[in-house]
This record gives C-alpha cells, sequence and structure tokens, in this order.
C-alpha cells in the first residue's frame, strides 16, 4: 500500500531524512518510532503531498507522491502533528467542509460527518465550536477529518502527543479499531504505544531508518532466554538446583531468594527453560513462587538501536545544529 | 473550479463568523455614507446656486458628484482591504491549518482563487452597500445608467487591485498583522506615489548645458520614471473610468495588476516545494 525507495530530504545543507525505503502492507498499523527529530514528520509530510522530497520516490495506492499528487491526497488521510483546526467554525461545519473538499454531495455529506464523529465520540459535540474545546476532543477532530472519506492510508503524526492519560487510551483504542478498514502509518516516541498499537515497527534515527520488524522479532532477535526465578525460602538449595538445570548458562542471584537465570543457545532457541526450570525447583522442593520470562523491551531494543546507530555513525557538529534549527523549525 | 467554490465559500463564511466581515463592511457603509451625505448635500447647494461656487451653469450630475464618489468608495476600499486579506494566507500559516488545506485533494490553483473569490466576495457586499447609496440617489435625480455602470466597475476592478496585492503579502507572510501592515503600507505608497507623479515637471529637470549625449539616456530614464509614477497608482485609472470613459489600457491596467499579484501569490505558494 507505501512503498517508499531512496527518500531524500535536503534543508539547506542538512539531510533530514536519508535514503529512507519500507513498505507497509495493507491492513497493517505500522509504527514509525524515533527520537525528536529523527525524520519521522518529514517523511509523512513528504507521503502526505505536503513538501516534496529532494530524491527518491514514494508512491501509495500505486500512485507515485510527486508525480500525481491529487491521486494520492484523495487516498490519504492525515493528522498531523500540530492539529490543524479552523477554531471559528463547528465540529460538524468543519467535517462537512473537508468533506465537500473532498467531493462529497450534500446527502453524503451530512451521513459522512454523522459517521466519523460517531467513530471518534463527538456525536454530542457536533454544534460546538472548535476553538472552545479541550485538546482531548480536538485531537478527535482532528482524527475524525483525516477519516472522511474513508481513505485506504492513514498517516497518523504524533496522535497522542499532549493528550492526558485516560484520553490517551481512547485514542489508541480508537486507532486500533481502524485497522479493519485502513493502512495506518502512525508515527510517536513514546515506545509502550507502539508495543500496544503496532504489529510492525519502523525505527528512524538521525534520518535513517535503522531497524524494521515486526514486534515479536524484534523483542527475541538474537538474544538469550531470560527469566526471573522467585523463590519464597531454601535460597541456596534453589542456586544449586537452577546450576545444574540443564540449558542454563548463567544464575545471578539479585537480592535474597531472586535469581535472574540466563539460558544457553539450545536452549533459548527451544524457549524450553521455563519448563525445566520449574520442574527442577519442584523436585528439589524448593517452595516456587513465580518465574518469569523477561521479554526484551521496545525502550531496550530502540536505546540498543539508537546507541548502535551513535557509535557507527558519530554525528558531526554542524548535523547536530542543523537538527536543531529544524526542530525549532518545527515547533515554531 | 467547484473545489475552488468550495473554498472559497468557507473563506468567506469565516469573515462572519469572527467581528473582521461585520466591522470592515460596517466601517464601509458608515463612511461612504457620511460622504454619500456630505457630497449629495453639497451637490444640492451647488446647483441651486452655481454661480456662488464658481459654476457658469447647473454642473453636471455624474461628473461632480457620481463618478468621484464612485472614485471615493474604491480609495476606501484601499484602507479596508488588508483587513480583508491579511487573514487569507497568513492566518492559515499561524494556525497550521496551511498543512490541511495543502494535504487535501486541491490543487494550488483552486486555493489562489477560492481566497480570492472570498475576498472579492466582502468587496462585492461593499458593493451592495454602495447600491443603496445609488439607489437613494436613483430616486431624487435621473442618473445616467451607463456612468453607473462604470462607476460599479470601477470600484469592482479597484477592489480586485487592492485585494490581489493583499492576497500576494498575505501569501508571503506568516503573522495577520504583518500581512495587514505591509498590504496597507503599499497600498498607500501607490496612492501618495500618484500625487509626487503630478507635482513632477514635465520637463527633465536638466541644466541647460548638459551635452546631447548624457541627456538623451538622462530624459528617457526621466520620462520613464515620471510615466511609471503616474500610471502605477490604483486610483489613477479609476477617474477615468468612473466617468464612463473607457480607454483600453485603464482596464487593462487593472486585469495586469490583478494578474501579476496573482501570479506572485501563485508562485509564494508553490514555493514550499523548493524552499527548504
Amino acid at each position: 500500500m507505501i512503498q517508499v525507495n531512496n527518500l531524500t530530504k535536503y534543508f539547506g545543507a542538512f539531510a533530514a531524512i536519508q535514503d529512507v525505503s519500507f513498505e507497509v502492507e495493507a491492513g497493517e498499523i505500522v509504527g514509525f518510532l524515533g527520537p525528536n527529530g529523527a525524520g519521522k514528520s518529514t517523511t509523512m509530510r513528504i507521503l502526505t503531498g505536503f513538501s516534496p522530497a529532494s530524491r527518491g520516490t514514494a508512491h501509495i495506492d500505486g500512485y507515485e507522491v510527486h508525480l500525481e499528487p491529487l491521486e494520492v491526497k484523495r487516498r490519504v488521510g492525515y493528522l498531523p502533528e500540530r492539529v490543524p483546526l479552523y477554531d471559528e467554525m463547528t465540529v460538524k461545519g468543519f467535517l462537512s467542509y473537508i468533506a465537500e473538499i473532498k467531493g462529497m454531495r450534500r446527502r453524503a455529506r451530512l451521513v459522512e460527518s454523522e459517521r466519523v464523529m460517531e467513530r471518534c465520540g463527538l456525536g454530542h459535540m457536533a454544534n460546538r465550536i472548535v476553538g472552545n474545546l479541550s485538546k482531548g476532543y480536538r485531537q478527535r477532530v482532528g482524527l475524525a477529518q483525516a477519516l472522511v472519506g474513508s481513505p485506504k492510508v492513514l498517516v497518523l503524526d504524533e496522535p497522542t502527543v499532549g493528550l492526558d492519560p485516560e484520553q490517551i487510551v481512547e485514542i489508541r483504542k480508537m486507532i486500533k479499531g481502524l485497522r479493519e478498514y485502513h493502512t495506518v502509518l502512525i508515527s510517536t516516541h513514546i515506545l509502550p504505544e507502539v508495543s500496544m498499537l503496532c504489529q510492525r515497527v519502523l525505527i528512524i534515527n538521525q534520518g535513517h531508518i535503522v531497524a524494521q520488524d515486526s514486534m515479536e522479532n524484534l523483542a527475541g532477535f538474537g538474544r538469550a532466554q531470560q527469566l526471573l526465578v522467585k523463590v519464597a525460602a531454601n535460597g541456596d538449595k534453589a542456586l544449586h538446583t537452577l546450576r545444574t538445570t540443564p540449558g542454563v548458562a548463567e544464575v545471578r542471584e539479585e537480592t535474597p531468594n531472586v535469581f535472574s537465570v540466563r539460558g544457553n543457545e539450545k536452549a533459548s532457541a527451544g524457549r524450553e527453560l521455563n519448563a525445566a526450570l520449574a520442574q527442577a525447583l519442584v523436585q528439589a522442593q524448593v517452595p516456587l513462587v513465580s518465574l518469569e520470562e523477561r521479554a526484551r523491551t521496545l525502550e531496550e531494543i530502540f536505546v540498543e538501536v539508537v546507541s548502535k546507530e551513535r557509535e557507527t555513525l558519530p554525528p558531526t557538529g554542524d548535523a547536530i545544529s542543523a537538527q536543531q534549527e529544524t526542530a525549532g523549525e518545527s515547533n515554531a | 473550479m467547484r473545489s475552488a467554490w468550495v473554498v472559497a465559500k468557507r473563506d468567506f463564511q469565516s469573515f462572519f463568523y469572527t467581528p473582521i466581515g461585520y466591522i470592515v463592511v460596517g466601517m464601509f457603509a458608515l463612511i461612504s455614507g457620511l460622504a454619500f451625505v456630505f457630497s449629495f448635500n453639497m451637490y444640492v447647494l451647488v446647483s441651486q446656486e452655481p454661480t456662488m461656487y464658481g459654476y457658469s451653469t447647473v454642473p453636471d450630475f455624474e461628473e461632480t458628484l457620481l463618478s468621484p464618489f464612485m472614485v471615493f468608495c474604491g480609495t476606501l476600499i484601499m484602507f479596508l482591504s488588508p483587513l480583508i486579506t491579511m487573514r487569507l494566507f497568513a492566518e492559515e500559516k499561524h494556525r497550521g491549518t496551511i498543512e490541511l488545506l495543502l494535504t487535501q485533494p486541491l490543487r494550488d490553483r483552486d486555493i489562489l482563487f477560492g481566497k480570492f473569490m472570498a475576498a472579492m466576495g466582502m468587496v462585492l457586499i461593499m458593493m451592495l452597500v454602495v447600491g443603496v447609496h445609488v439607489a437613494i440617489m436613483g430616486y431624487f435625480a435621473e442618473v445616467e445608467v451607463l456612468v453607473l455602470v462604470f462607476g460599479v466597475v470601477t470600484v469592482f476592478l479597484m477592489g480586485a487591485a487592492f485585494i490581489s496585492l493583499g492576497l500576494f503579502v498575505s501569501s508571503i507572510s506568516k503573522n495577520q498583522i504583518t500581512a495587514g501592515t505591509v498590504a496597507f503600507g503599499l497600498n498607500l505608497l501607490l496612492y501618495i506615489l500618484g500625487y509626487t507623479g503630478e507635482n513632477l515637471p514635465e520637463i527633465t529637470p536638466l541644466p541647460e548645458h548638459v551635452a546631447g549625449i548624457i541627456r538623451v539616456p538622462l530624459d528617457f530614464a526621466y520620462q520613464t520614471f515620471r510615466a511609471f509614477v503616474m500610471e502605477l497608482p490604483v486610483d489613477a485609472h479609476a477617474r477615468e473610468l468612473a466617468l464612463g470613459v473607457i480607454h483600453p489600457k485603464n482596464v487593462v491596467y487593472y486585469l495586469l495588476f490583478c494578474s501579476f499579484f496573482l501570479f506572485l501569490t501563485f508562485r509564494a505558494l508553490e514555493s514550499r516545494k523548493w524552499r527548504s
């Protein structure tokens, strides 16, 4: 649905993004992850036809963004980072204006604005002036605007920024519900959000895609199985038992009666350590309290990927100051 | 063109969601109304005793009242047009809604003409106000229809010129106040330039002993400058036109003026594609 090839965008001499390539299949929710100023918004702006790339191509539903911008814009719903709303209009008026721009007739406009308001929980706000709405509701109106006309692709730039926790949960729920009808590209720098919403993650740093994979693969890839074992008593016996269980590479006593266990390569590959340890401890009559696998969190993956990138690509003074400039620009 | 109409409709309506539309039209109605009453009164006085005011007979109604009033209305639009145009692009940029607009299935020209039409809608409303004055006038006196038509066309053309200039300034500013101030300044500059032009001597002011080889290019430069200064102001072309005297150059002037600034606006809008 979305194909991006070697997209590069220069701001003066500074490359905001460089040779970014990725693909998004129809019906996927893909998280676009990166620190502030990494190039997320720049990429999204190119995809939505707001600003052109310096080099490279981007296809949406088979249409090239620079060559057939109108066709692309008909197929993309876009929620920019700064939610763009006409403060003086009513919610209903605003949404029906967007529907009218998209070429809908009067009757269809009414039905469509009702539909998206219903979808985003705005039904009771239809006649309110947009300028008087709270931030959470503004965000919903922004999302509703992107949904008008059921575009095939949704590009959402940090949809949960600045919301309170309850609103964040609601917006996330809404986004999760979009999967049936839309392909969604969602950018964020909040990591748990990605693990909650997305099947696949693109990590971008300093204008380069540094990792792209499914959540499961990213979490487990090339890594030994790690378990946290808690026992009620008999710490020494437990330690001995754990060390002698086949498949265990290393055991560390974190606090009394709490051990962290790392499996060896063979055991990790088969994910068979849990059962083996439980069985061994029970046989040794150690009172086992809990045994949990420690999956690698997205935070860890992210820090690892990004810091690895920093080692191989030391940023020059120029790049840093230019990056700050663009960050300032997008805030301005 | 349908899309341009959609944009125009929203932008026009939004003038009246905020007080600005009412203020502009209200101010226009107030000032043009006062001016109308004063000049009508004056004309009545003059026509009763023409010799007292230096006329040998009753002065021509169209020439002394109607056309100057029309030109005055056009000049009034000059003062009010920045209030209309300043928000059109600057506010969109300031609020970030330009990003919304430019990612909708709209062509640049739809946005440009939509905004232009919305602002011209305001000018049309002002013309309705003028229409009320003219209707009152028509009740009391016989008005030559052609002069009336050309008077209205003149105001409309002047309005279009000021709007296109203001639209361009708005398209290159991020701040409404800046857009309004610069547009107003440019309007005023053009206006004052016209009076300067009238005061420039017709013959190139050069000392007599200047040799021909220097005199010719200097003379040419001065005459070009003088012609430019005299022809550039928006109201300079209105006076003849409002009298019902059609010189193609006057109509062409307004068309060129508008196309020039609309073209610049189009380029300014397009510049996002190559500017970083």
